[in-house]
């Protein structure tokens, strides 16, 4: 099967009314930046005992699903399998601007918005994760643009070896944002696990978003998909939701197991909102349903249901997210271990557990970000050819089987 | 070679070029990183000591001296407050009859401070003489020091300081991160902390800070007289600041 790749004539109402929502979207977040920038991050609603908000949850959901859009354009471009050729320009494209997405959350998350692109680069810092990651993270950035361009002139030899190259270093990015957290010294986030739960829990994301885009994206421009070809990748989201349910277990487990963390473990699994996320939304909506679903023998071949599943492994792995960065905040540093602190009258300081809540102000810059990247997708769907003519089972090989 | 083709081999080789030039700079400024030797700090180290058994309870004078010496941003709000040095109460869980301690809190200044490990431009860093210090020019905000740091010592300025009470010294921008410095201004005059000041003149003379290093100093002394605790040692940061009665 030769696949043709074309781009969308993009000239009707829709596409641009869709543009302009987009548009005002990333301005809104850019407004709100702005302001933040010049009166304080505390409109965010950040505080010194939570300094990390809604903001960095947001750029490890985004970063997150880079790895698995090039899961996808791996299946052909790392493991030959032609069948998935038709995607693997989306894939890129889409794994290129989330790590867009994430590296401007962490942006205008920034105290000093002003500095961010001087001083890290010539005071860098090769014991601080933060200082490795942006490294990883425009490296990857550059590796897709190469490896576009490779797809576009049709350079089969040197995509396999550009390809190969993107899988392992998407590996090093998302194993080096699970160790910004899990190297940390505090209770809930010291964890060997977390860089290999990130990066299970972003391939599922990542697969779950090309399943939502590639069949909107086809319905929308009426093209024809095979069902077979989305139903593998359900099934291949289905094993990595197996995976990220092995390591979260593990991980609360040995939590729960060790004297001295059991406390923190209580807190994490019972201890408010964050654990209502953890169990309806990572736990249910996020693993047991998805892989309900997608082991029954009937609704695991039906298209319509993978979607409901994909959807809510969405939504359990922002969840999880939330539940990586927030609760290791909330919950406080054991300063003084068999002590009660209390603070001396006449002095506000918040020393034991505290609450969070996301502010308009941070929903606003994410979904300025979301406007910022989806303006550049839906404008790279016009100006670039990353859409094919069709995405058929191969007749040789039938990957659903 | 047609055009397209040199302009994509020559963009190549000038990407190439500058990541080399760029990985060769940062290989060497580590190199040829300075060791601090022909600073007058050299071969100090600066630690402090906190005698529980003298500190009164429901004295603050120690806060109200550090809050003026270094404009302390105190918008009012327990969310935003900084606390350069902040004072609590302890009570031992399993044992009512143990009475109540009052503890300052402050920065510990680590001999391997996380805060500094974690910084991405190396705005925050341990001087020659131990004192761990932030270069507010230099911050860009990213407050990963205050999620590293094991003792809640750091904070960040959400908002600005609004008042100015010691010219001599700055005040923060909003959108940096700082701790305790020990008045590192102070001590370059030969001068003492603040709150060692204020604890001699106004509270009990608990604070005593000083070059451990120094056989001879008062803080040596305390230490090899006294036996000595520092907060959660088994997190291998090596604070520097040593409580007697703790």
């Amino acid at each position: 099967m030769e696949v043709k790749f074309e781009s969308v004539e993009g000239r009707s109402l829709q596409y641009y009314l869709l543009l302009l929502v987009l548009a005002l979207m990333a301005a809104a977040g850019a407004a709100v930046t702005w302001w933040a920038s010049i009166s304080g991050l505390w409109i965010t609603g950040m505080t010194n005992r939570i300094p990390w908000g809604f903001q960095i949850v947001m750029a490890v959901y985004y970063i997150g699903f880079s790895e698995g859009c090039l899961v996808v354009a791996g299946l052909y471009g790392v493991f030959g399998k032609r069948e998935y050729k038709p995607f693997v320009r989306i894939a890129v494209y889409l794994a290129m601007l989330f790590l867009i997405a994430g590296l401007l959350s962490i942006f205008t998350d920034q105290g000093r918005m002003d500095r961010v692109f001087v001083e890290p680069f010539i005071h860098f810092n090769l014991q601080s994760m933060f200082s490795i990651n942006p490294i990883l993270y425009l490296g990857h950035i550059v590796i897709c643009l190469i490896f576009l361009g490779a797809l576009f002139k049709e350079k089969e030899g040197f995509t396999r070896v550009i390809a190969t190259l993107a899988f392992a270093w998407a590996f090093c990015v998302h194993s080096g944002t699970g160790a910004i957290f899990g190297y940390g010294a505090r209770e809930l986030y010291e964890s060997p696990m977390l860089p290999a739960t990130f990066v299970a829990a972003a391939m599922a994301s990542g697969i779950a978003l090309m399943i939502v885009v590639i069949v909107s994206l086809f319905k929308i421009t009426k093209r024809q998909v095979d069902d077979g070809l989305i139903l593998w990748l359900g099934k291949l989201m289905a094993v990595t939701i197996t995976v990220v349910v092995y390591f979260v277990f593990v991980e609360n487990a040995y939590r729960a197991y060790i004297v001295e963390l059991r406390e923190a473990a209580h807190y994490y699994l019972f201890g408010g909102f964050h654990s209502i996320l953890f169990w309806f939304g990572l736990v249910l909506c996020g693993m047991i349903l998805p892989m309900l679903i997608i082991f029954n023998r009937k609704t695991g071949h039906s298209v319509r249901w993978v979607i409901i599943a994909s959807v809510l492994v969405l939504f359990g792995v922002l969840c999880e997210r939330y539940v990586i960065v927030l609760p290791g905040l909330t919950h406080p540093p054991d300063l003084f271990p068999g002590m009660e602190i209390t603070t001396v009258p006449g002095i506000k300081v918040d020393d034991g557990v505290v609450s969070y809540s996301i502010s308009f102000v941070e929903v606003v810059q994410a979904l300025g970000v979301v406007g910022v990247i989806g303006f550049l997708f839906v404008f790279g769907l016009k100006v670039l050819k990353l859409l094919p003519n069709e995405a058929r089972v191969l007749d040789h090989h039938t990957p659903a089987s | 070679m047609n055009r397209r083709e040199f302009l994509e081999a020559g963009g190549g080789i000038l990407f190439a070029g500058v990541s080399c030039a760029y990985a060769g700079h940062l290989l060497t400024s580590y190199a040829t990183k300075t060791t601090g030797e022909d600073s007058p700090a050299f071969g100090k180290k600066m630690g402090m000591v906190i005698d529980v058994n003298k500190c009164r309870k429901g004295c603050t004078e120690c806060l109200k001296a550090c809050k003026a010496e270094n404009n302390i941003a105190q918008p009012g709000d327990s969310r935003w407050d900084v606390h350069w040095i902040r004072k609590v109460t302890l009570k031992d869980k399993n044992n009512t009859n143990v009475p109540e301690k009052p503890v300052v809190l402050l920065c510990n200044h680590c001999d391997k401070p996380p805060c500094a490990q974690v910084c991405p431009v190396q705005a925050t860093f341990k001087r020659p003489d131990g004192i761990v210090i932030v270069d507010y020019h230099r911050c860009i905000g990213c407050r990963y020091c205050v999620i590293a740091c094991p003792y809640n010592a750091r904070y960040f300025n959400f908002k600005e300081a609004e008042v100015w009470s010691n010219k001599g010294y700055p005040r923060r921008t909003h959108g940096v991160a700082e701790a305790c410095n020990l008045c590192a201004h102070r001590l370059e005059i030969g001068d003492v902390p603040a709150c060692v000041v204020a604890c001699q003149n106004i509270g009990a003379g608990a604070i005593t800070v000083g070059d451990m290093n120094d056989p001879e100093s008062d803080i040596s002394k305390l230490i090899a007289n006294n036996s000595t605790k520092r907060i959660r040692m088994d997190l291998g940061t090596e604070p520097k600041v040593h409580y007697i009665g703790l």
